[in-house]
């Protein structure tokens, strides 16, 4: 009989990514309302609203003082109302604004709703003494509950906004109520009898004026409230979606550094074994032999290189990578870095790179900046002739950001083939014939920076003769 | 004469470095996982580590076990580390020499991968007369 094993059988199950396999619409359900920092934002904007109110009052409130305008406008005279409800909702104002920067200070999560009710309940309490001083049923002034019902179902969820309707409905009705009942005193504007004390405030007039409003503005708030929920979850799914994708770009860029290992460690391992052979570590080959493993070591470089050009370009297209990368940086110092790198080549290749820098800022990501400079000034030396010459110049150009020229008087480009040089993995046969070590992929990589910077490249070039890079660069966004 | 620890879990290319450095003269061991180079290590300290960034169960092994030598143990503390890349060292998604930060990544200098082995002889042998030279200095001030 078979023993049993002492250790015991363990399992485990691939769980799916909930982002993969979910569709948008089974993402995070909707905010029911605003975050709590826009709403702060929004006490704030509703605070400069009111300080409109609050001027248009004191204006009713000053117009009072001249009573042949308000004759001439068929108005009554009116009391001090529009001055004290003003002043009242100025003092409130103030208080609502102090305790948003309060608020704003000391990060209190829940302030700015408690902030926001408190302004609504302020303002419908307002509104209410306007509506029975102006004509609670003789005007349309009843119809300014409307602004904060609809405002309330933006910032609000449904219920809330419901409350806020629900709340506007209870003053409207209380203030006609208390008018019925001869609790308040008959008001109105209209200076005509005719217009304001003909109506008279029987049931039926009642139910058909202050109800036909109930029932209007509960019908805006049923179609608002919806449509603002609706903009809500499409919000909600926006927002999930664009949380996948920075996961995505987050996953693409780990994934990039574990193929740069994978696929470079191979050719480290070949490459250093090639070395030892080649440099007699495992005896004397034959002359053939070593022609064979020159080939191989050749390859193996050319590949590495691919390869890592291959990372950069993808690289550059990471936004999450460029945007949070992205200042104000030294151009001239990129400059120079990448004139102190291509400096062992240059020496190898027995070309002069002569410079005339002067100071010039930039924005940008540094590594791609540098990434452009050293791919444009690496091919001036390849493709400049043995003892040739290089020139680097970097000028602030005077107000229209700075430039960089890279001339080299080397083997030049063919007119025809100039606008195909910035192509991926495309050579000219007269580049491939001069270095068969490149990749095509150098002026790729220059084209995506160049374009992900807004750098202007001017390319000239006669076959034979050179060619010189022209780049305007923007100005650094700091400066003027 | 030094002895010098490689650890890197391609063991092709630590054959490599081991064969150049053997041709140097110098004592040369291989481990393949961190966990057991700390062990090693700790029976007995190397004048030098080549040390690999990625390992197979975890792509920051090696900057872990740089951080363990330099906090955690004392005697390994001030044993140079020779750090292998094979993500550029440049641009744009790799760090430098001059990332070196002793709180961050306490090694001593980086390689990239592909090595030249010529390079790698040459910054190893001014690793160690580096280490030898600061312990001459310590013995003149006592």
């Amino acid at each position: 009989m078979a023993s049993v094993s002492s250790t015991p059988r363990t399992s485990y199950e691939l769980p799916l990514s909930p982002g993969d396999a979910l569709p948008a619409s089974n993402m995070p359900h909707a905010r029911a309302s605003l975050p709590e920092p826009l709403l702060l934002q929004n006490v704030v904007w509703f605070c400069r609203v009111r300080w409109i109110v609050v001027a248009l009052l004191a204006l009713f409130g000053l117009m009072g003082l001249f009573p042949q305008i308000e004759r001439a406008l068929g108005l009554r005279e009116h009391l001090h109302w529009p001055f004290v409800t003003s002043a009242v909702l100025a003092l409130a104002n103030l208080g609502f604004l102090a305790h948003a920067r309060w608020l704003a200070k000391s990060g209190s999560p829940s302030g700015a709703r408690v902030n926001l009710w408190t302004q609504i309940v302020v303002d419908l309490a307002a509104l209410t003494v306007v509506v029975h001083y102006v004509g609670s049923l003789e005007t349309y002034i009843a119809f300014a509950y409307l602004f904060h019902i609809v405002l309330a179902c933006i910032f609000f969820s449904r219920l809330e906004s419901f409350g806020v309707a629900a709340m506007a409905c209870a003053f409207y009705l209380a203030c006609v109520g208390l008018e019925v009942a001869g609790v308040l005193p008959r008001a109105g504007l209209y200076a005509d009898p005719s217009l304001r004390g003909q109506i008279e405030r029987t049931p039926g007039v009642v139910l058909l004026s202050a109800g036909s409003a109930l029932v209007v503005w509960l019908v805006v708030w049923y179609f608002a409230s919806h449509l603002a929920t609706m903009v809500r979850e499409r919000d909600s799914q926006l927002d999930a979606t664009n949380r996948r994708l920075v996961e995505a770009q987050r996953e693409k860029s780990r994934h990039m550094l574990l193929t740069a290992h994978e696929l470079k460690a191979p050719f480290a391992a070949i490459h250093a074994n090639v070395h030892l052979l080649l440099h007699g570590h495992c005896g004397t080959l034959p002359t053939d032999a070593t022609d064979a493993l020159n080939r191989i070591a050749g390859r193996c470089r050319r590949l590495a290189a691919q390869i890592q050009e291959m990372l950069q370009l993808a690289n550059i297209e990471t936004p999450d990578e460029r945007n949070s990368r992205w200042a104000d940086l030294d151009l001239t110092e990129a400059v120079r870095w990448s004139l102190a790198e291509v400096q062992p080549l240059a020496e190898e290749r027995e070309v002069v790179v002569e410079h005339d820098l002067r100071s010039a800022r930039t924005s940008g990501v540094e590594d791609h900046v540098k990434m452009l400079l050293l791919n444009l000034l690496s091919n001036a030396v390849i493709y400049s002739n043995r003892g040739g010459r290089v020139h680097v110049r970097c000028l602030s150009g005077a107000g229209n950001g700075p430039i960089v020229t890279i001339e080299d008087h080397g083997i030049g480009i063919p007119p025809e083939k100039l606008p195909r040089i910035f192509e991926e993995y495309y050579r000219t046969a007269e580049a491939v014939r001069h270095n068969r070590e490149s990749t095509g992929l150098g002026l790729a990589i220059v084209r995506r920076v160049a374009e992900t910077h807004g750098i202007q490249i001017r390319v000239e070039s006669e076959a034979g003769v050179g060619t010189k890079f022209i780049l305007g660069f923007s100005s650094a966004e700091g400066s003027a | 004469m030094a002895y010098i620890l490689i650890v890197d879990d391609d063991e092709d290319l630590a054959q490599a470095f081991a064969k150049v450095l053997k041709d140097a003269r110098h004592e040369v061991a291989i481990e393949g996982e961190t966990a057991r180079a700390l062990e090693r290590m700790n029976r007995k300290a190397p004048d030098l580590v080549i040390l690999d960034v990625m390992f197979p169960e975890n792509s920051s092994a090696g900057f872990e076990l740089a951080r363990d030598m330099r906090k955690g143990h004392g005697k390994l503390g001030d044993i140079p580390i020779l750090m292998l890349t094979a993500v550029n060292s440049k641009f744009p998604t790799g760090f430098s020499a001059r990332d070196i930060d002793a709180d961050w990544l306490p090694v001593t200098d980086f390689v990239e991968k592909p090595v030249d082995l010529d390079v790698l002889v040459n910054k190893v042998s001014a690793l160690l007369q580096r280490v030898a030279s600061a312990g001459d200095r310590s013995k003149n001030a006592k």
